[in-house]
């Protein structure tokens, strides 16, 4: 496995951070050799690649911005791709070729990316894009000046009164020439011809009239979008949820079991009612406990399923008795166990749920009386949450008490473009129409069979929504979606102002009359059934512009967009909580004061959490360490079980970071304590022994741990950048200078296989690395990415903390340069941390990627000077994360007002 | 239990090489796979429960000049493709009360797992050991491409309790794999055509759709308009396609593949029972025009069903009913007009497989369709599995129709066997293999 891998790490060579621990497919040498010519060709003109860029990945395929908008096939947009990549190669090589002709061999090479480098520092810093050295374009950009700028304006934008179309096409220069040679300009012509016009025709097609120029000057703008994936499946969550009511925070954890003697629900025989922390009993023939009988009793167990993160779970009951396990709503069966029959007693589902959300969860098991045969009494339910192991569902993760009813779209939706370094909805494709498609049946059939009857029992009468009635109580029963028996018309209107309410807030705001009738009217006309009629305008509905766009609502109130921003910023989804549409409608989010009251009150909420968990996850690029395993022989007990004990530690640790009063970004590096497991405890000794009292499960360490610094020593993360049997500083390097501090870096020109440590078995790991990353050429970005690896070779393959490899002791010195390049010298993981608890660069890295990850736009879009701002904020306010996210989500929502008051 | 499957294994077993298979059984060179294409043979299964009134059920004179006594009487116009069939003793034991093992054994022939259900009396059971037979039927005629169809079974059900117990599943897909019968008619309808009546409500909604769409174009950017531009362009293309599609299904013109219409609204709840049964049976129909499947099975509610059939003046739920003794006159009554009840149904679907020509042959559908009405106890009040009801109506099985027979006392393991015979996939044992020495039933040809 790891003599295919290309490392120096498929971090450094794809600049995607791929996870060390995964091996690389064959073609990336190909690939990435590609790559690095695109992405240098890009630099040297400019293209604005973003600082965290992730886009170099797909650099081939992607376009920097969206101005040419979505295409709709691969071909079409290779093609265009393929033009600019081809303009810009041909402009490098000259420059290429007149740096080799002064400095001879590798100076050379050294020199075009020390070239590199500065582009890359201009980009980083938003210098704008100057003409590169070329005689050509600058005699061309002098004739435009003189002879043409006064009619089509400086930079082609266009004349009122002389010529007001902006000089933009589609021709190529030679054509240009002609065109200018014969007819520019107007009065006199034959000024303007031969080589002087094909100066200008060069330039301008550089410099604004060619479809590349435009791309290299569009400064960035709030695109518009369609719902990602997430954000769909989140819609409609909360679609279904405008109907079912929205979950309210506990801190209870555990499910409510209540207890009875005979196998049935019988107030006069029910003996206990507890919290239970998890659901794993063996009662073998002993029964539950005193006063039932040990061969005939019932249990309820009550509660909710809270889920952090979307994904694939798989849910398992083992029981050796008859149960039902409801999901979902209390109605909705799971796994129908009713009776128990042979030695059947492992029961698995499948389902797929989203993240911030709370599933009411019942099950009731039965011990019956048998006259033969009697079975010990035994029951548990694990999960299997995404990418993960199987496991008892623990104890944070369960809720007592009834939760209301919540939907999780099943539907598979095609991943969105991530590469911008977030999801954005930038494209359409048959693909994703057809999902979207399959998502709206798939809806309709949950609004037929579930909200449709709830409207009817909790609404029937007034029709109003004052007769809402929340959570699940008294539901059983009714759940077909077919009509009652209240008259025919009466019923086509209920129908029709239920589907109504559907709409509206699937359309985020009222109807006008078309829509009505288009949406609503026409299709329960089209048929007499209550079911079809739904479909129908579901259908409709939700593969409508109106719902699939959030922010194409200019027809809106303005608190209505205010709201719709709040939701699709900190939820990725839509307002359909009663509290939030009744403030649009009483339109009270105009004021920056109510739009940040109202965030407050959302960041808080479940769903404002998962995606915050979301966030942190794409801050510390988590998703792309993919699976962590290591050599079994050196590390037996690294096993699955420790390692979901790591990620729940993690876990634990962020959520205790973020939602704690202070809220502090500071503590996620100086925190001295974390949580543990007693397998934690076990495995990495001290430092990792839970608090004086507490004992089990997931607990906190004392605090004062040693070589305890937060996130930065959490040995998943540790272990997550390091091979399989050793550490690989390049990998802890590219993820501290990419992701921590928010640089660039350049994939090498090649790729490369580590050094292997059996070669070299004097050599410590920082030695080998130095050893493989010496050439002068790997040496313009290794004493970036080494410098900071090196700090935290303290930590091995496993995160385990070390002060020796071997028989050496380890050297965690190291530095780094910063954007204003000042030199920082560290003598160790605990200097580093305090380094970037206190680093702007540090600090601009968060701010940055948590308002992409949040509003799914660049944040220069929403002004220059806006990340700064920012920035300064969140330090004003002791580093506060809540904050800042509140912050950036009252910057989005405002957007839509801002302009407004600047239109005339 | 073993089957004989193909032309190989039956030339394996009876000991013959390929090259003296051809003389002495005299067959076409090319084997079985070229024989002419067959007639499609097909198989209903109907579920009433608890019991009948057995005085007004059996015929008392056997052979073709049988007489229908009350219950069975709505079959006048079918006699002569009907054959009753007495002395069929479901006699599987093991763990189970009576109406569990009359409907768990009743067409898988074997005892239930042990488990924990208790029923009024007995020991508690689980469901059954073994595949059901109209489960092995169809997966026999889904493993041959000359006998497979898109669904190879359909299993539809009427006022079936919302509850999976060993009381309400008639089918198993193997041990401990009861299937859940289809008992809501809209359910069905969205299982056979779901997918087209979908793209039919797509179809008719992308066009204002597209409206919509260019509204609203002038509420963003020029630059902006080109991805709602290029939206817009691949709803035209789905549009398009749908339109295609829709226009080449009317042309073709087939009614076998028309989408059914049912009546609009139609709950599932007691009173409506009538209606449903109508509805299914349609569908049944329709699916068989279709050629969806060759196999189906009708279960009205389950083993102790309740039905109240108001509709007759009947206000008691069956199963109570039918626990009263043969003195209770009123109950007697109530019951034989229920089971004649359960009757007309299985008429209306004879009727209705009558009308319906044969798709692509001669005949109609019931001349090749097997109607089986069945239920899991000889009489209510007696619980006895003895002189199980079977009642066959159509030509499906080839069965020589238009008789009563009297078997006096067999295993119905054997006539299971006989139906796996007759649909071309004879097997050695159904079931429980102590109850099949005596092999398939004879004299039904």
């Amino acid at each position: 496995m790891r003599a295919r891998s290309t490392c120096f790490g498929p971090t450094s060579c794809t600049g995607r951070a791929a996870a060390p621990n995964v091996p690389l497919a064959k073609p990336t040498r190909l690939v990435e050799k590609r790559l690095a010519r695109t992405v240098r060709a890009g630099k040297i003109l400019g293209d604005p690649i973003p600082p965290t860029s992730q886009r170099w990945t797909t650099g081939l395929r992607r376009q920097p911005d969206a101005t040419l908008g979505p295409s709709r096939g691969a071909i079409p947009m290779l093609a265009r791709q393929s033009n600019i990549v081809g303009l810009a190669l041909r402009v490098p090589v000259v420059v290429r070729v007149v740096i080799a002709k002064r400095l001879p061999g590798l100076a050379a090479v050294t020199l075009v990316l020390v070239g590199l480098a500065a582009a890359s520092w201009a980009q980083e810093n938003g210098q704008p894009n100057a003409l590169p050295a070329d005689p050509v374009l600058a005699k061309g950009q002098a004739i435009y000046a003189r002879s043409c700028a006064e009619c089509h304006g400086g930079q082609g934008e266009g004349v009122a009164g002389s010529y007001a179309d902006p000089l933009i096409g589609d021709a190529s220069i030679g054509e240009l020439t002609r065109l200018i040679a014969d007819d520019m300009p107007l009065d006199e012509p034959e000024t303007c011809v031969g080589e002087d016009a094909a100066a200008v025709a060069a330039y301008i097609h550089h410099a604004f009239y060619s479809e590349a120029a435009r791309i290299r000057n569009r400064p960035p703008r709030i695109a518009l979008a369609r719902l990602t994936g997430t954000q769909l499946r989140q819609s409609l969550a909360d679609l279904y949820g405008h109907f079912a009511g929205s979950m309210w925070r506990t801190e209870e954890r555990g499910l409510r079991g209540t207890y009875f003697d005979g196998a049935r629900w019988r107030n006069e025989n029910k003996k206990i009612e507890r919290v239970d922390p998890t659901l794993d009993f063996d009662f073998q023939r002993n029964g539950p406990g005193e006063g039932i009988n040990a061969e005939d009793f019932f249990i309820q167990w009550r509660g909710a399923l809270k889920v952090d993160v979307t994904g694939p779970y798989e849910l398992i009951v083992r029981s050796t008795c008859a149960f039902v396990f409801n999901f979902g709503t209390f109605e909705r069966v799971l796994i129908n166990n009713r009776i128990q029959s042979g030695d059947q007693t492992e029961f698995r589902e499948a389902v797929y749920l989203t993240a911030g959300r709370v599933y009411p969860l019942q099950i009731e098991l039965y011990q019956r009386k048998r006259s033969t045969g009697q079975p010990p009494a035994r029951i548990s339910l694990a999960w299997v949450p995404p990418g993960g192991t199987e496991q008892t569902i623990p104890r944070h993760h369960l809720l007592p008490g009834s939760a209301p009813a919540v939907y999780s779209l099943q539907v598979h939706l095609p991943a969105d473009d991530r590469s911008y370094g977030f999801e954005r909805g930038l494209a359409v494709d048959r693909q994703w129409d057809d999902s979207t498609t399959a998502a709206a049946l798939e809806f309709a059939d949950v609004a037929a069979g579930e909200l449709w009857a709830r409207y009817r029992r909790d609404r029937g009468r007034d029709g109003g929504r004052s007769g809402r009635a929340r959570g699940d109580s008294g539901a059983r029963g009714d759940t077909g979606g077919r009509g009652d028996m209240a008259g025919g018309d009466e019923n086509r209107d209920r129908l029709r102002s239920f589907l109504t309410e559907v709409v509206e807030t699937a359309f985020r705001g009222p109807l006008d009359e078309a829509s009505r009738k288009f949406y609503v009217n026409d299709q329960v006309d089209a048929t007499e059934d209550d079911s079809e009629a739904i479909k129908r305008c579901l259908l409709a509905a939700l593969k409508s512009p109106r719902f699939l766009y959030p922010t194409l609502d200019a027809d809106r109130s303005p608190s209505q967009r205010v709201a719709n921003r709040l939701a699709l910023t900190l939820f990725d989804s839509l307002p359909a909580d009663e509290w939030l549409i009744t403030a649009v409608r009483e339109n009270k989010l105009t004021s920056e004061g109510e739009i940040r009251s109202a965030a407050e009150r959302m960041v808080g909420d479940y769903r404002g959490q998962a995606k915050t968990r979301e966030f942190l996850y794409e801050w510390l690029n988590l998703r792309h360490l993919g699976e962590v395993t290591k050599n079994r022989q050196r590390f037996p007990e690294f096993d699955e079980p420790l390692i979901a004990d790591l990620k729940a530690s993690l876990d634990a640790f962020l959520d205790e970071v973020v939602w704690s009063e202070s809220s502090d970004y500071r503590q996620l590096f100086l925190a001295d304590w974390n949580y543990t497991t007693p397998r934690m405890s076990e495995y990495y000794g001290q430092g990792w022994q839970p608090r004086e009292g507490e004992t089990g499960g997931l607990t906190r360490t004392a605090t004062g741990g040693d070589g305890q610094f937060g996130l930065l020593s959490h040995p998943y993360l540790m272990s997550g950048l390091a091979y399989q049997d050793s550490t690989s500083p390049i990998h802890r390097g590219v993820f501290l200078i990419r992701y921590l501090l928010g640089r660039t870096i350049r994939p090498p020109a090649d790729a490369f296989a580590p050094l292997s440590p059996d070669l070299h078995p004097d050599l410590t790991t920082r030695e080998r690395v130095e050893l493989q990353t010496s050439p002068e050429s790997c040496q313009v970005c290794h004493t970036k990415i080494n410098g900071l690896g090196f700090t935290l070779e303290n930590f091995d393959a496993v995160g385990r903390f070390r002060s020796q490899e071997g028989e050496k002791p380890i050297d965690p010195t190291g530095s780094y340069t910063d954007r204003n390049g000042q030199v920082v010298g560290f003598q160790g993981p605990r200097d580093l941390a305090n380094y970037l608890a206190g680093s702007d660069d540090a600090y601009q890295a968060f701010v940055n990627r948590a308002f992409q990850h949040f509003v799914k736009q660049p944040v220069a879009a929403y002004g220059p000077d806006r990340l700064a701002q920012l920035t300064a904020r969140f330090k004003e306010s002791q580093f506060q994360i809540r904050n800042l996210l509140v912050e950036i989500a009252v910057i989005a929502a405002r957007q839509p007002l801002e302009n407004a008051s600047q239109e005339p | 239990m073993t089957s004989l499957r193909s032309r190989r294994e039956f030339l394996v077993q009876s000991g013959l090489s390929l090259a003296a298979a051809n003389f002495a059984l005299g067959l076409p060179s090319l084997g079985w796979a070229d024989d002419q294409p067959a007639r499609k043979q097909r198989l209903v299964f109907v579920f009433s429960p608890n019991g009948v009134i057995p005085q007004h059920f059996w015929p008392e004179t056997l052979g073709a000049d049988f007489e229908l006594k009350r219950i069975l009487e709505p079959l006048a116009a079918f006699k002569q493709q009907t054959l009753t069939l007495h002395g069929v003793c479901n006699r599987i034991r093991g763990d189970g009360d009576g109406h569990m093992r009359g409907i768990g054994c009743l067409l898988t022939g074997i005892e239930l797992f042990p488990g924990d259900v208790q029923g009024g009396s007995d020991t508690p059971a689980g469901w059954s050991q073994g595949i059901s037979v109209d489960q092995y039927i169809k997966s026999q005629l889904q493993a041959d491409p000359r006998t497979q169809t898109r669904f190879g079974s359909l299993e539809f059900g009427a006022l079936v309790p919302d509850r999976a117990d060993t009381w309400t599943r008639l089918s198993y897909a193997g041990p401990n794999q009861p299937v859940a019968p289809i008992d809501d008619p809209y359910q069905m309808l969205n299982k056979l055509y779901g997918q087209t009546r979908n793209r039919e409500a797509l179809a008719s909604v992308l066009d204002g759709l597209s409206e919509d769409f260019r509204k609203l174009e002038n509420m963003v950017s020029q630059e902006d308009r080109r991805l709602l531009a290029d939206h817009l362009a691949m709803v035209r293309e789905v549009e398009q396609e749908l339109q295609a599609e829709l226009s080449l299904r009317k042309s073709q013109g087939d009614v076998g593949h028309a989408v059914p219409e049912l009546p609009a609204n139609v709950r599932e709840e007691n009173d409506n029972m009538p209606q449903i049964c109508k509805m299914q049976l349609d569908l049944l129909v329709n699916s068989f025009v279709a050629d969806f499947a060759r196999v189906a099975s009708f279960q009205i509610t389950n083993s102790v069903g309740q039905p109240r059939m108001k509709w007759l003046g009947i206000d008691e739920g069956h199963h109570t009913l039918s626990h009263e003794p043969d003195s209770n006159e009123d109950a007697y009554e109530k019951l034989i007009k229920i089971n004649t009840w359960y009757c007309e149904q299985v008429a209306y679907l004879a009727e209705r497989l009558a009308a319906t020509p044969e798709p692509g042959g001669g005949g109609s559908l019931l001349d090749n369709t097997t109607i089986v009405w069945t239920n899991e106890l000889g009489k209510g009040n007696s619980h006895t599995r003895d002189n199980i009801p079977f009642v066959l109506v159509g030509g499906g099985l080839g069965f020589q129709m238009g008789r009563a027979m009297d078997f006096k006392r067999v295993p119905h393991n054997r006539l299971l066997m006989s139906f796996c015979e007759a649909m071309g996939h004879p097997v050695k044992s159904f079931g429980n293999p102590d109850f099949c020495g005596d092999g398939p039933l004879t004299g039904l040809v």
